[in-house]
């Protein structure tokens, strides 16, 4: 058993880790920059070191300074949180030859999944259905228009190299392809230092819906169901919810299965989130994650699992604490992602929390690194607050939310709450009527005005 | 105890007792940990100019205080508790464990007291396997040695004042 971990992350998912670790009775060291010497993370872990300036590339992205913090604590294993460092496979190999463990996937899955090309061969190899595109990159706009004769309009244009919504152009025709390609390549250039683009039929008004799986790095592995993630912004997720609202149990079992049996062929270790588009009926392989997500935890609340304790224990080479056959729904969850941005522009908004009041009662989860008197800093994510509900069903969770939304006291910057409060009001979202497009254009007409 | 560490010590309360006068303070304790049944424990007061001190260890001999007549003209700027902000002070530029000297047994790079030119090296860091030598950012005197042979270091720990 590991006596004593480093959390190479700040913020709510610090705490998400030091709380599973103490309930294992496992030691923890949070690190910080100097902007956070007054974290939460920092004052619940056991340990704390100073690892560089407020840059992230100088500190929670320092390798040789994370790495140093586990030399001086005695740390035996590190859990990298989401972001930052997560899904560096180079950081995963230096940790292990420093005779760390890694808590997460090896280095090797982690870098076939980070590249989209490798990634979707190596899914559509295992099984998995993927979007009809490009088999690698697309050279010129030639073979661009080539390829879209063949898969028909209108398709995305993506950087291999890409993510966050960079990079990527649709073209609804022939005549705006080459300005789509030409855009996609020279936008990838310039944000990833690599113009190789690839091709891909664009769905019209897919849902995001991504499975949870989970594996124990020695050939068994389960799902855990989906997610719906639709409701996005500029390719962020704002609300998610478990069960996806428009998924059957048989399409649940059939893509679940798909999904675990693909982990289980790779030796896949610890938490995994394929993510699909689902249009029709038909499942689209997008990508993989090959970490714990923001919003693992509606699908810890509709399980009643601790996703953070079983990628531990699977660390640790101990088998998982369940079976596919122990996997069973109970009731409805949804997390809404409070962030400290002022609407409608969704402008960042640091500064400085005068009055913090997290909601209670059943089946209210409220994971937050907030607290009275502490100072946003300017320098990373402006994620405050994950509020996650838990009810019997649909309609039960969604009067959960909107309770436990009005308890919610965030008083001295402008957050996102006044949008969750918004978006109840409307009928598509208690009908779970919405696809990947609807709060984006939901945004435009209720909030540009 | 040894004799270096008694220098250090005298060093050390000698820089307190500026302090004192210079921020034009009534009392000021420090205890400095250095080891198991290592400790200094000093208190240094204006009130009839007595300085006491208390080691469990080697008792350093006790330091009078600069008469209290005298004090500096110094502007009270930094508090007095936080040698990171003392404009002298050399800090760490990064995590890891703290070596004075170049090998085991070596003599240190540094002392109390000692002159030192921009760019010589005053101690090691290592950091993952690797000895980072961590170099004077100025020339002159090093007035205070804040961290021991052996010590882990965050990002930013005050580690010597240079002045």
């Amino acid at each position: 058993m590991f006596e004593k971990i480093l959390i190479a992350n700040r913020g709510e998912i610090a705490l998400r880790v030091i709380r599973a670790a103490r309930e294992m009775g496992i030691a923890t060291v949070a690190v910080h920059s100097t902007a956070d010497a007054d974290a939460m993370h920092v004052r619940m872990a056991d340990e704390s070191v100073c690892i560089g300036p407020p840059s992230s590339s100088e500190s929670y992205l320092s390798i040789p300074a994370i790495i140093a913090a586990c030399e001086v604590t005695g740390a035996q294993a590190i859990h990298p949180g989401y972001g930052f460092l997560s899904e560096n496979a180079n950081f995963v190999q230096i940790v292990e030859d420093h005779d760390l463990t890694f808590i997460g996937p090896s280095a090797e899955h982690i870098r076939i999944m980070g590249d989209k090309i490798t990634a979707k061969d190596t899914m559509k190899e295992l099984g998995v259905p993927c979007v009809p595109g490009s088999e690698g990159g697309i050279a010129d706009v030639a073979a661009a228009k080539a390829l879209c004769d063949e898969i028909g309009f209108p398709v995305i244009v993506k950087a291999t190299a890409g993510g966050g919504g960079r990079g990527m152009k649709v073209a609804r025709d022939a005549d705006e392809l080459e300005r789509a390609f030409l855009t996609a390549r020279s936008e990838a250039k310039a944000a990833f230092g690599n113009d190789e683009v690839y091709i891909e039929k664009y769905l019209t008004t897919p849902r995001h819906i991504e499975i949870q799986v989970f594996g124990d790095g020695k050939g068994r592995a389960v799902h855990l169901g989906e997610r719906d993630c639709s409701l996005q912004r500029r390719h962020q997720k704002v609300l998610e919810e478990a069960p996806g609202p428009c998924i059957t149990e048989e399409e649940r079992a059939r893509i679940g299965k798909i999904c675990a049996d693909a982990c289980a062929n790779i030796n896949y270790r610890g938490a995994g989130t394929i993510e699909f588009l689902y249009e029709n009926g038909e499942f689209f392989f997008i990508e993989m994650n090959t970490r714990l997500q923001v919003e693992h935890p509606v699908t810890e609340a509709i399980f009643g699992v601790d996703l953070v304790q079983e990628q531990i224990r699977v660390a640790e080479g101990l088998p998982m604490s369940f079976t596919q056959e122990d996997l069973l729904i109970n009731g409805h969850a949804i997390e809404v992602r409070i962030t400290a941005e002022k609407l409608p522009d969704f402008a960042p908004r640091p500064g400085t929390i005068t009055q913090f009041h997290a909601p209670g009662g059943l089946g209210v989860r409220m994971d937050s690194a907030l607290y009275d008197g502490y100072k946003i800093p300017p320098y990373y994510d402006s994620l405050i607050a994950k509020l996650i509900v838990h009810g019997k069903d649909r309609p039960s969770a969604l009067n959960r939310l909107a309770r436990a939304l009005g308890e919610l006291i965030v008083d001295g910057v402008d957050t996102t709450v006044p949008l969750f409060h918004a978006l109840l009001q409307e009928e598509d979202i208690q009908t779970g009527n919405y696809n990947i497009h609807w709060l984006e254009h939901w945004l435009e007409t209720n909030l540009q005005a | 105890m040894s004799n270096k560490s008694h220098e250090s010590d005298v060093a050390f309360i000698k820089a307190l007792a500026e302090l004192l006068n210079e921020n034009d303070l009534t009392e000021l304790s420090v205890k400095r940990e250095y080891g198991e049944d290592d400790a200094l424990n000093v208190r240094v007061s204006r009130r009839g100019e007595t300085v006491t001190t208390q080691a469990s260890v080697a008792p350093a001999p006790a330091y009078a205080a600069a008469p209290a007549a005298a004090p500096a003209v110094a502007a009270p700027s930094e508090p007095a508790e936080d040698p990171a902000s003392h404009p002298g002070a050399v800090t760490s530029p990064m995590v890891g464990t703290v070596y004075m000297q170049a090998e085991p047994g070596a003599p240190s790079f540094v002392s109390v007291g000692q002159q030192v030119a921009e760019g010589d090296t005053l101690l090691i860091i290592e950091a993952m396997k690797t000895m980072n030598h961590i170099p004077a950012p100025r020339a002159g005197t090093v007035m205070r040695i804040l961290i021991e042979d052996g010590a882990a270091v965050e990002y930013g720990a005050p580690l010597m004042i240079i002045e």
